[in-house]
């Protein structure tokens, strides 16, 4: 598969470029009890502990437990943190970032420069951000900010960095229809995969789309998950469900009413389209309950 | 043919701003449902249609359809029109019918997508 | 003026029902895939070509009297069409081709539209 514009970000983009610059720290001689408020106040799960500018070691949530269970509330860290420090070089590729993270089972990184000072902090996620800005999906990255429609889970990168987008169609939003496939089409595009997969997974997208918006009650979702070998498309809807998946699925067979066939759509031909333009296609409904469509693309 | 030959040949105007008329078209697709144009149409074609609706600037994103011609005198909204220039999608538009425009197109030397049976 | 007949012959036309009053004239075309369309623009004894063959499709065609109708693409009417059809002594062609193509043949065959 040709994922080649992401592996070469992958390659390319620096680590410096991703990471988080404002790091909370702590020094040796901070208490436990200290600790605990700043981890909690910050929502952070450890900071690295610096003496004199210099990295020391990390102070974890898992340091913290450990100190509370035997109540050494006021001992310092310097005496309870973990010394073994997991860098990586602020220059160096996220590739580099990637390998540790799998290497070492971490969620988090500490950004060295060439002298070992402490510059920055990595997680999974920065990465994942950082890869979308520069694909040019700012608009994405800023959404997901705002309003986590566009979800990345957080071990994405151990697994080689598939990407999640998540879009909420809504229902009888005639006007809408095919955004959510543009933008999808759109950032497959970035990442360089082929016009003729891409025209597929556009097709079965915006056929899925339109039929969230033509049949369901309350709208429904659309994830797209992009893995390095296939791309799996996922939509749901809380109903009304369909009858009779086979009758559905048989080109011609429509239940949609004339007006919306005088709008171009429902012919009866959306599910007779995402199956030939899919690599496997299978429907669930129920009654009542709503719709299922799983649908792979290989790439 | 060259969009410009099918704007003369139609009697049509072009409705997108900066569209490039010099881009060749190699098919012609004729059809009202956009299901039909996703499932139908190759990439690089011109789809002619009734239909006027964002949906058919959408279908024709999806389906990497070069240029659109709506027949019957069909005029689409600015929001419709403004996407088509976004997306770099040439809108042409003419007063002939679907039947006159496939017609002249025909004649002026237009092929039509290859046929193929869908449905067995 | 051209008949229906030739119309068959020289497209080569499958035909599924009503195959009596094959030699009724055809005045002109329409194409359109849009029932509301073609109820405003098809006429008495026109051709109209579509890719629909839903059982409304025949309620068109008569209520309009049209010469006959012809699929494109290869879509098969359902029995309930087919029924329908016989009932209302609508003639419907079949053909593999798209409308495109169909309507191109019709044209040089000297049949116009709008």
């Amino acid at each position: 598969m040709e994922f080649t514009k992401k592996q070469e970000l992958i390659y390319n983009l620096p680590i410096e470029h991703v990471m988080r610059k404002n790091v909370i720290t702590v020094t040796p001689d901070t208490t436990i009890r200290q600790l605990k408020e700043i981890l909690r106040i910050n929502r952070i799960s450890g900071v690295p502990v610096l003496d004199g500018g210099h990295l020391v070691g990390v102070a974890s949530i898992e340091d913290l437990i450990k100190a509370l269970e035997v109540g050494e509330l006021d001992v310092p860290v310097g005496q309870r943190m973990t010394r073994q420090l997991i860098t990586v070089l602020e220059h160096a590729s996220i590739i580099e970032a990637v390998k540790k993270f799998s290497q070492f089972h971490i969620g988090r990184l500490l950004v060295v420069n060439e002298k070992g000072t402490l510059t920055g902090i990595l997680t999974g996620s920065d990465i994942t951000r950082g890869l979308l800005e520069a694909i040019n999906l700012n608009d994405h990255a800023k959404e997901l900010k705002r309003n986590p429609q566009i979800i990345f889970r957080e071990d994405i990168v151990s697994d080689q960095t598939s990407l999640i987008l998540r879009y909420h169609i809504k229902e009888k939003d005639f006007k809408s229809g095919g955004s959510a496939s543009s933008k999808i089409k759109r950032a497959m595009e970035q990442l360089g995969i082929s016009p003729q997969i891409l025209r597929r997974v556009a097709i079965c997208a915006y056929e899925a789309e339109m039929n969230l918006i033509i049949h369901t009650n309350a709208g429904g979702e659309l994830i797209v998950e992009i893995e390095p070998e296939l791309i799996r498309m996922t939509i749901t809807d809380r109903g009304p469900g369909i009858p009779d998946v086979e009758q559905a699925m048989s080109p011609g067979f429509s239940t949609a009413p004339t007006w919306i066939q005088e709008l171009g759509f429902g012919a009866g031909m959306g599910l007779a389209n995402i199956k030939k333009c899919a690599d496997s296609f299978t429907i669930q409904s129920n009654l009542g309950t709503g719709t299922q469509l799983d649908i792979v693309i290989q790439l | 043919m060259k969009l410009k030959e099918v704007v003369e040949v139609v009697q049509g105007t072009v409705l997108t701003r900066g569209s490039d008329l010099d881009l060749e078209v190699k098919y012609c697709g004729a059809m009202d449902l956009m299901s039909d144009a996703l499932a139908y149409l190759p990439p690089g074609c011109m789809l002619l249609t009734g239909l006027k609706t964002i949906q058919t600037i959408r279908t024709a994103e999806m389906a990497y359809v070069t240029a659109i011609l709506f027949v019957r005198g069909k005029m689409p909204d600015s929001e419709t029109i403004q996407l088509a220039e976004e997306l770099g999608i040439p809108l042409i538009r003419t007063n002939f019918g679907m039947f006159e425009s496939c017609g002249r197109l025909y004649q002026g030397g237009m092929s039509s997508v290859p046929l193929t049976r869908r449905y067995p | 003026m051209i008949d229906l007949q030739t119309v068959i012959e020289q497209l080569n036309l499958e035909t599924i029902a009503s195959i009596e009053r094959q030699n009724r004239p055809v005045v002109g075309g329409y194409a359109s895939d849009l029932l509301s369309c073609a109820m405003r623009g098809a006429k008495k004894d026109f051709l109209w070509v579509t890719l629909q063959s839903h059982v409304n499709v025949v309620a068109v065609a008569s209520l309009l009297n049209l010469a006959g109708v012809i699929i494109t693409e290869g879509n098969r009417p359902s029995p309930e069409t087919i029924a329908q059809a016989e009932k209302e002594k609508v003639i419907l062609m079949l053909t593999p081709k798209n409308t495109f193509s169909i309507v191109g043949q019709l044209i040089a065959l000297g049949i116009s539209g709008e």
